[in-house]
């Protein structure tokens, strides 16, 4: 017994003794777990490249993505031209490059619309629960019985291609996994003491869901959001690829994909190279979604 | 179950030799078996066809489409009173000799021989009822527009008159298109709303079967009027990815492959398997403007582009040697046809120039529409490109083929980019539809082009029986169309086909609709 109570004493001397250090206690505490996590760190560091690149691309690209060159198309990698020319004589590195704000802005707009309206949904139905709660998850059964990618292509020939279109579409077909989320970790939180207590001093139903519910569920909406960006920069290559998505010149990776297959057996650099990038950057993301789930399951707290 | 780990390595080591030795005399057992064999036994191992093509048809009812593929596999099924040979000669078809009237009138005397698929005679009554038919559709009711139908007489059952409401030099040519094949009247009642998917003809073959998307197969018709056709069976394949049909025919999946694609003809060109076959089209691409909307009403604006855009090296990066840049609207090889109009060049300080008078030297923003064509999507982003230099800034747009059409028709467009083929190989089909006020939108003048002159020129000639006044008339309306620029005229194409080294006796024909009667393995 005696010695129980040691070892929790000092446990709590320890917290005690790290508070006025660490302000952002929870967060730290999943940063530490995080840099245990090698394959996570990789993530980490491919996402920050690929950031880096796209705040810089005007920068550091050696050409302009719309830069043709008629008589130097097809150059297979040289000192010129890091990853070789296409079919226009563009640069592909160049293009590669300003492709990554393509696919990061539709990555995160796309998950943020899903976030956002899907998180929104699921937290409303999980608090009130009852005829509301059946209302809107039913609806988001039916969106949830599209698959993603035929939803997505639906809505984008509806609205017609283009860079905002496919942001909207993408995030829509995302909706779904969002709102079950976060009705899942509302309903868990919604009967705990704390909000209770919270309903006790007289907080309304907004204050209760903002500033006591969706923090506590955090964690869950931040995984599958990390994974959902890499779905969704996918998603939006693979509308790119059969012409519904980017309109060129936009040097979007999938449609650089597409056009690059027609010399596929001749000049297979020009497809390779996008569809690497592509794979990296979707390969980064799911190690870093993954180490983020590791390190947010409160199950392994020690 | 192994007495030791040895054995179990061993016994491994035996499946992965024999699965690889299995995978390795696949090709080596084939190939000198197949060339002992062939010569003995051809007639009873190959004796089907295997064609593939870019597209499946709209439908097999010529008067329901006008569209390239149907054309294709129709011209197997069905028979015209006429048709033109390789050289695009008029010669007798279902109608064995024919003589002029008057200005308005032919008579044709028609084979008594022929018979349908279906076991029905032909008469002149089935030519009555199909043209009477033909007139009404809308896709190629204009083939057969001159033609008056109060005019079609029929003397017996195998003389039949045709006049038409004016006098119209082309209608030979007209008569032979593939939109005027004839119909049988039982065949095509019994059908009702399917018809399109159970022709009857009077063809070298006969309609078996239609996989939608996917192929249609043929079958020798024994009765055909000139004798049964050397193959047996005739499959036609829709495969749209063009780089597969290269792959296929690489394969040996197919035996005949139609328009490889200009970065696989070096490929073909190169196995020692296959053949290549170029000929001359009538096709001609261009880049159009909608000159009914602003600013492209403005003749300056449109001289303006067609300088400030390099064709040359457009048609060089584009179509990699195959075909040549455009001279004027209607191919080399078309009759009649101007080709020492004088090219616009590649000249960017003469388009500003041109650009500033209009008033428009701060540029302005515009679309391009094109279908889902690599060339013609590789000819509009280059455009896009070359056009800033006189500050347009251009939209590509890229649309899926029916709304293509119809938004073109309507007059929704800017600019675009399309082609045609001079099916018939008179200048009437080829300037006419394109050019005249009266064809606006969807009969063919998808630039709302007017020109009173060249109107009358058009009509003229069309009325016109003397060659060397129509030859005449059609200069000079080429001529002013080079000056006002609707078009900008861009390549003229050619046919280019690929071959399995044993399929013999292939001809092509300009038209683009190849002939296969003659065609038989070796």
């Amino acid at each position: 017994m005696s010695n129980v109570k040691t070892v929790s004493q000092e446990a709590q001397a320890q917290v005690a003794n790290n508070v006025p250090n660490k302000k952002r206690g929870p967060w730290r505490e999943v940063w530490r777990r995080m840099k245990q996590n090698k394959a996570a760190m990789v993530g980490l560091v491919i996402i920050g490249i690929l950031i880096f690149a796209a705040l810089t691309a005007n920068i550091i690209a050696p050409y302009g993505y719309d830069d043709q060159n008629l008589p130097g198309r097809f150059q297979t990698p040289n000192s010129k031209h890091l990853l070789g020319t296409d079919n226009f004589g563009r640069d592909i590195f160049s293009r590669i490059i300003y492709g990554s704000r393509i696919s990061l802005m539709v990555g995160f707009i796309a998950v943020g619309i899903a976030a956002l309206s899907g998180g929104t949904l699921g937290a409303i139905a999980g608090f009130y629960g009852g005829k509301l709660d059946n209302v809107i998850m039913r609806m988001i059964d039916i969106l949830l019985a599209i698959p993603g990618i035929l939803l997505a292509i639906s809505i984008v020939a509806a609205l017609g291609p283009g860079l905002r279109n496919v942001m909207i579409a993408v995030g829509i077909g995302a909706i779904p996994g969002y709102a079950r989320i976060v009705r899942a970790s509302v309903l868990s939180l919604r009967d705990q003491e704390f909000i209770e207590a919270a309903k006790a001093v007289g907080a309304n139903d907004f204050r209760i869901i903002t500033k006591h519910i969706i923090p506590n569920s955090m964690a869950p909406i931040i995984v599958q959001a990390t994974l959902g960006v890499a779905n969704a920069i996918l998603a939006a290559a693979g509308l790119s690829f059969i012409g519904l998505g980017i309109q060129p010149p936009t040097p979007e990776w999938g449609a650089m994909l597409s056009s690059g297959r027609n010399y596929i057996r001749d000049y297979p650099h020009i497809a390779t190279f996008p569809g690497i990038a592509i794979m990296i950057t979707i390969f980064g993301l799911n190690l870093l979604g993954d180490g983020l789930r590791d390190a947010l399951d409160p199950r392994l707290k020690s | 179950m192994f007495k030791s780990k040895k054995l179990l390595v061993l016994l491994s080591m035996v499946l992965v030799f024999a699965l690889f030795a299995v995978g390795c005399s696949q090709p080596a057992d084939t190939t000198p078996d197949g060339d002992t064999e062939q010569p003995a036994g051809d007639v009873t191992v190959k004796d089907t066809l295997i064609v593939a093509q870019g597209g499946d048809p709209a439908s097999l009812d010529p008067h329901a489409t006008n569209d390239q593929p149907s054309a294709r596999v129709m011209k197997h099924i069905y028979n015209t009173l006429v048709t033109q040979n390789q050289q695009m000669e008029v010669v007798p078809a279902l109608a064995e000799s024919w003589e002029v009237i008057d200005d308005l009138t032919y008579e044709f005397k028609l084979r008594q021989d022929v018979k349908f698929h279906n076991g029905e005679d032909f008469t002149a009554n089935d030519v009555k009822f199909t043209l009477l038919r033909a007139k009404e559709s809308n896709h190629i009711g204009h083939i057969v527009g001159a033609i008056d139908p109060e005019g079609i007489e029929i003397i017996d059952d195998y003389t039949i008159r045709i006049s038409t409401e004016k006098p119209f030099a082309p209608l030979l040519a007209h008569l032979s298109h593939t939109a005027s094949s004839i119909l049988n009247e039982k065949a095509v009642t019994e059908g009702g709303e399917d018809y399109g998917q159970n022709p009857v003809g009077t063809g070298p073959f006969k309609f078996v079967n239609w996989v939608t998307g996917d192929s249609i197969e043929l079958e020798r018709y024994d009765g055909y009027h000139d004798g049964p056709a050397k193959m047996a069976k005739v499959t036609f394949r829709a495969i749209v990815e063009n780089t597969t049909r290269t792959i296929e025919l690489e394969t040996g999946g197919i035996d005949i492959a139609y328009d490889i694609q200009p970065q696989d003809v070096s490929r073909v060109e190169g196995n020692s398997d296959l053949n290549l076959i170029r000929g001359e089209s009538f096709t001609t691409g261009y880049i159009g403007f909608n000159a009914a909307k602003k600013p492209f009403d403005d003749v300056r604006v449109r001289q303006a582009i067609n300088y400030a855009i390099d064709i040359d090296s457009i048609v060089e990066a584009v179509f990699q040697g195959v075909g040549t840049p455009a001279k004027g609207p209607l191919g080399p090889n078309v009759w009649a046809s101007h080709q020492g109009l004088e090219p616009y060049g590649y000249n960017v300080e003469k388009a500003k120039e041109l650009m500033a008078e209009a008033g428009l030297a701060d540029g302005f923003k515009t679309t391009i529409w094109t279908n889902e064509n690599q060339q013609r999507m590789d000819i509009s982003e280059i455009i896009q490109n070359q056009l800033r230099a006189i500050n347009i800034d251009v939209e590509v747009k890229v649309m899926e083929w029916g709304a293509y059409l119809d938004g073109t028709a309507a007059g929704e467009h800017d600019m675009f980019i399309l082609g045609w083929v001079t099916v018939t190989g008179d200048p009437d089909y080829g300037l006419y539809a394109l050019f005249h006020s009266a064809q606006h939108g969807a009969a063919g003048n998808r630039t709302f082009y007017t020109n009173t002159r060249v109107d009358e020129l058009l009509d003229s000639a069309r009325v016109e029986t003397d060659p060397s006044m129509r030859e005449k008339f059609y200069l000079e309306a080429q001529e002013i169309i080079r000056n006002d620029a609707p078009w900008i005229f861009n390549n003229n194409g050619e046919n280019i086909d690929g071959l399995r080294k044993n399929v013999k006796g292939y001809m092509q024909h300009p038209a683009g609709h190849h002939y296969l009667y003659n065609v038989y393995f070796e």
